[in-house]
């Protein structure tokens, strides 16, 4: 990289200019290739032509190990606390010059910055790896398959890996648990066996290697839980928890009474009042999805058979009288579940009953 | 290391009869040779360094030189050296507007600013160091015992 980028530095925009119509893989030149330089000089001597060609010795070029892990989609995997089989996606890329296995490894980070926000405070369980073996993109239980390795992927080929865990029961919004996917290098070559690790061969200057040798260089640059030039790149990504944060009230109100009607009625005994059971969902919450009410009436009252209606709104802290007759009443007990109430929504739960 | 002899001339030169005896005894002695060209930084200082093919990856910066020698005694005229470009690497920005280059394939040559190839949708775009596919030295005579190297840096794609 080194090399490279002074390359680019010095010759600025017109060399980026060079690299991008340069028709060569990403990768560059596949190891093990020969390069021979081979000129053709023809030349007069006493007015005859002749011609002659010369060569440079050859050499082979030799292997670049680099490789990228990179997370997918830059955000946070959203999960609720107890979920199970939750997934965040990386790719890894074999930006070598020869074809690899490529060794996988996710852990778990103890604390510490999250990768995207927050801080790390819980540890995911039952953490696996899938490759995307259909290459749709997209973690399918079933037909993704669980790998330890990349088998056999080519230069410059790339694949999409999936680390699925389960998240534990207790967690809050605020928690986060970060984990890291590398990528290591190993040696290519037979398919359905993870090769050999990968060493450098110019580690030392006394090891002095022919120029027809294919050698091995370490040029990948540093990962999240990696150091540059190790033949392995990581990344990070969260899983971020997204509970409900539902709040409940209950709002009562007469209706009427059997002296006044409707006219500013009064508690009393035969009147009739309307309760209303307001279920909220913070802003930035996940949605809470079958949220069961049960409201058991005080034996001073009389549930008055006009029907229990749920996902009514409320407007100015005032129930309205919409929402659809899909409650139940039993022994006293009024009941209804909510199917869905996504963040920063609110619905209800209304019914009237009689003063005893 | 880096040593060939001339690889010599067809049957065609051979069969005229003046020119066989030179035939025979070529004047030219080439030479190649290639280094990979190395920076080493030291107290902030970059200093390039030529090493030995030994340890070469894509975008490393090759110099590829031939050196000449006219071994005759007589002077050697039009001397023309023609160098394919080997597939795997281009040629180095820098510096290329300096050589008498070609882009196709060496058909034509001239200063790579005045040539251009196919690009997208059929229409021309001015040529790029990474389209030259050959370099050529034109030299109009050599002295005899006169030396000299032809020398081209180059990227490996």
């Amino acid at each position: 990289m080194n090399r490279i980028s002074r390359l680019l530095g010095t010759v600025g925009a017109a060399a980026l200019t060079v690299v991008s119509a340069s028709p060569a893989f990403a990768s560059g030149t596949a190891s093990g290739t020969s390069i021979t330089n081979t000129v053709t000089v023809q030349y007069q001597v006493g007015g005859v032509s002749q011609t002659a060609t010369g060569a440079s010795d050859t050499f082979k070029v030799d292997r670049k190990i680099n490789v990228t892990v990179a997370e997918v989609g830059s955000t946070a995997t959203d999960v609720s606390p107890g979920a199970t089989a939750q997934v965040t996606t990386f790719t890894v890329t074999n930006n070598s010059n020869a074809a690899l296995d490529f060794a996988l490894v996710a852990a778990q980070q103890t604390g510490g910055a999250a990768a995207f926000a927050g801080t790390d405070s819980f540890d995911a369980t039952n953490v696996k790896i899938y490759v995307d073996t259909n290459t749709n993109g997209v973690y399918d239980p079933g037909t993704d398959l669980e790998v330890a390795y990349l088998d056999e992927l080519a230069a410059d080929a790339s694949k999409t890996v999936f680390v699925v865990a389960d998240i534990p029961l207790s967690l809050g919004s605020t928690d986060v648990a970060t984990v890291s996917l590398q990528a290591t290098g190993r040696e290519g070559g037979t398919a359905a066996s993870m090769g050999g690790a990968l060493s450098q061969t110019n580690t030392s200057a006394a090891n002095e290697v022919d120029p027809m040798f294919v050698d091995t260089v370490f040029a990948d640059v540093a990962g999240a839980v990696d150091g540059a030039r190790d033949g392995a790149h990581s990344a990070k990504d969260d899983f971020k928890v997204l509970a409900a944060a539902l709040s409940i009230s209950k709002l009562s109100r007469v209706v009427s009474d059997p002296f006044n009607g409707t006219s500013n009625p009064k508690a009393i005994p035969g009147a009739t009042i309307e309760y209303c059971i307001v279920v909220e969902n913070a802003t930035g919450s996940a949605t809470a999805s079958s949220v069961a009410i049960s409201d058991p009436l005080p034996g001073t009252v009389t549930y008055d058979g006009g029907g229990v209606f749920l996902d009514g709104t409320v407007t100015s802290g005032a129930c309205n009288a919409d929402g659809t007759n899909t409650g139940a009443h039993a022994a006293g007990v009024v009941t209804g579940t909510l199917s869905s109430v996504a963040a920063g929504e609110t619905k209800t739960l209304r019914f009237r009953a009689t003063i005893n | 290391m880096n040593r060939f002899m001339i690889a010599a001339l067809g049957a065609a030169l051979a069969s005229l009869a003046p020119a066989a005896a030179l035939a025979q005894v070529s004047p030219i002695e080439l030479k190649g040779d290639v280094k990979v060209d190395t920076v080493v930084v030291e107290n902030g200082k970059e200093t390039h360094v030529l090493v030995e093919p030994k340890l070469v990856v894509p975008g490393d910066d090759l110099v590829f030189s031939t050196s000449y020698r006219n071994n005759g005694a007589t002077p050697v005229k039009d001397f023309v050296v023609t160098n394919p470009l080997p597939t795997a690497v281009m040629l180095a920005p820098e510096g290329a507007d300096k050589l008498v280059v070609s882009v196709d394939g060496g058909k034509t040559f001239g200063a790579l600013s005045a040539l251009s190839v196919a690009g997208t949708e059929g229409k021309a775009r001015p040529a790029v160091a990474a389209d030259v596919t050959h370099i050529r030295w034109i030299l109009p005579v050599l002295a005899p015992g006169s030396t000299g190297k032809l020398t081209y840096h180059a990227i490996v794609r």
